[in-house]
């Protein structure tokens, strides 16, 4: 930490997917979400880890920070990206890892504890003095926000899924500063992973891009009410997902989990009927413009935490609904 | 790999959504104060490692037809509320195990992982199974650090695991992307949204036929685990707890039927909102 400043790496894992909105994150997560105490600007460079070389140039434009190393790595390697990472470490390379790309959590956690450093994830901000990094996140299920210290060096951590709706613009020009490339049997780590095949990504991209949605929770008694609900959602032209225990009691697919193990939204108006309001579930849709909850139970989460309240059973409100916004919304 | 012995370990949490607002105000005012406004709620699953627990047994299951030889052991690090659990596993043909804890390790997941290392070499399992994440800290780091104590490779968001020969076809999410590939153990699979993720029902004759079974009790001394001293080493300090006003306006809606109040609710807040789309 030289002259009190923390060296700061920020880790791009760019050999998977979505490395622009894990950059995007990094870089939002350095404007605005690490604050140094005493207040100075902050000394950081990139880490960018990719897999082709034909993807260099692209993923290197989206590195966050003006100066970069660029590793090119085998794809599903995280064990030699943590072995170069900890030799970085051990070189006094940085005070603080921020890590972001889908191998994230796994590179902090190996890095920490080979390095005897601390280790947090899903970081909503944090706090950088000479002493320790504090850091808020969420715990509990997302009922509370838990406040921790990091004290050993380096602090390793990964940030809240907040962070990946960010904007940010990356520096127009990037200076390379060193450039490497890991092996199969660098580190003599034995390969895990064989034949590996990329499957079809889920279809979520409807509930992410939707304006009105309507999500079913356990309230609807069983798999035919949750389809008699997707019925009403879809003659109302609205999006359909599903609450956990609904995926949970295989009364519908995955793919249309809403919430902190499932797909966030943003839509201008959301009907939640009948889910209680769990705050994993409700971290999937706080963000919607006008919440309807409709709920036989007047006491539980979801009636405090809608705009509007109805108290009946779910699936004969939906379905008036659907009546009254089909005839008017043709 | 003919035989193969998988081990899972699991937590039972408190039913958080049995928890009330005034709960989580209590809960909030300190590390202590949320061990105890949560230790009287009911006990469940934690639902990821519950998922791995009937992954498992579906392994089990579809080696059994294939000839291969599969033993099970479940344990967790927990007190006896995970007593009834293991009954209900053993019934369900896991061995049972618990390592009992010296210390609290709620927000402990350095020593949690310790432990589930330290309990994966003294039970066995060349696959250790593990849920992707787990309350109350939520930060799932403990099977990539208990991957990490026992030098094996880690499997994030693991959804199905099927055989393939005598290795392991795994599919597992990294990110936003899902990939399939086939594995050789040892290894660290940490299971997150598994399509299968409710554990069977055991019949009564199931129960029956183990209710003189033992469950292992460790220490962690047993294992070798200097806990204090693990909990020193924890790479992140909880130093304080908030609660998060989430509330909205909750106006509710009249009306004596679904129909009238489908009809309110369109009149009053949904007519204007949804032309605006």
């Amino acid at each position: 930490m030289a002259g009190g400043t923390p060296r700061i790496a920020l880790v791009l894992d760019a050999t998977g997917a979505a490395a622009e909105r894990h950059a995007r994150a990094l870089g939002g997560f350095l404007r605005d979400g690490l604050r140094l105490s005493p207040e100075h600007p902050a000394d950081a460079v990139t880490h960018l880890f990719y897999a082709e070389e034909s993807a260099r140039e692209r993923l290197l434009a989206l590195a966050p920070t003006r100066p970069v190393r660029l590793v090119r790595a085998p794809p599903h390697r995280p064990d030699l990206m943590a072995a170069a990472l900890a030799a970085f470490a051990a070189g006094g390379g940085a005070d603080l890892f921020v890590f972001g790309g889908p191998l994230g959590a796994e590179l902090a956690a190996r890095l920490a504890a080979r390095s005897g450093g601390g280790v947090l994830t899903g970081v909503l901000d944090a706090v950088a003095a000479a002493g320790a990094l504090s850091c808020r996140r969420h715990v509990s299920s997302h009922h509370l926000i838990g406040r921790f210290e990091l004290r050993a060096r380096p602090w390793c951590v990964t940030l809240d899924a907040d962070w990946l709706d960010v904007g940010f613009e990356p520096p127009a020009e990037h200076a390379v500063q060193t450039s490497a490339e890991l092996h199969e049997d660098d580190f003599s780590a034995p390969r895990l992973c064989d034949d590996v095949e990329v499957l079809e990504p889920p279809a979520t991209s409807d509930l992410e891009a939707a304006q009105f949605l309507v999500v079913a929770g356990r309230g609807a008694a069983g798999r035919a009410g949750v389809e008699r609900i997707a019925a009403a959602a879809d003659r109302m032209g609205a999006a359909f997902g599903v609450t956990r225990p609904v995926v949970m009691n295989a009364w519908a697919a995955p793919d249309r989990q809403i919430g902190v193990s499932g797909t966030r939204t943003a839509p201008a108006v959301c009907i939640v009927a009948g889910a209680s309001g769990a705050p994993a579930f409700l971290w999937g849709v706080e963000r919607a413009g006008f919440i309807v909850a409709v709920e036989t139970d007047e006491h539980s989460a979801i009636a405090s935490e809608a705009d509007a309240v109805v108290l009946d059973d779910a699936v004969a409100v939906l379905e008036a609904l659907a009546d009254i916004v089909a005839r008017e919304h043709p | 790999m003919t035989a193969l012995r998988i081990a899972v370990g699991f937590k039972v949490t408190p039913d958080y959504e049995a928890l009330r607002p005034a709960d989580w105000a209590r809960a909030a005012t300190g590390h202590s104060a949320h061990g105890e406004a949560v230790r009287y709620v009911r006990r469940v699953f934690n639902v990821f490692d519950e998922a791995a627990l009937e992954l498992a047994l579906r392994l089990r299951d579809a080696r059994a037809e294939r000839g291969l030889e599969t033993s099970l052991v479940a344990f967790s690090v927990a007190g006896r509320e995970a007593d009834p659990f293991l009954v209900t596993l053993q019934a369900l043909g896991y061995e049972g195990a618990r390592v009992e804890p010296d210390a609290d390790l709620d927000f402990a997941p350095a020593a949690t992982a310790e432990l589930v290392a330290a309990a994966t070499r003294r039970l066995g399992g060349e696959v250790l199974l593990l849920g992707s994440r787990c309350g109350p800290g939520d930060t799932g780091l403990v099977p990539f650090l208990a991957a990490e104590a026992l030098g094996r490779p880690n499997l994030p968001g693991v959804t199905a695991v099927e055989p393939a020969a005598d290795r392991l076809r795994v599919t597992f999410s990294a990110g936003d992307r899902a990939l399939r590939a086939t594995i050789t153990p040892p290894c660290v699979l940490a299971v997150g949204n598994a399509l299968v993720s409710m554990l069977r029902v055991p019949t009564l004759k199931d129960r029956l036929a183990v209710r003189d079974s033992v469950i292992t009790t460790l220490t962690p001394e047993d294992l070798g685990v200097d806990v204090p001293a693990a909990l020193s080493r924890e790479p992140s300090a909880l130093v304080g707890l908030e609660t998060i006003d989430r509330s909205r306006a909750g106006v509710v809606v009249g009306g004596a039927t679904p129909g009238e109040e489908a009809r309110a609710l369109y009149e009053e807040h949904l007519r204007a909102r949804l032309e605006r789309i």
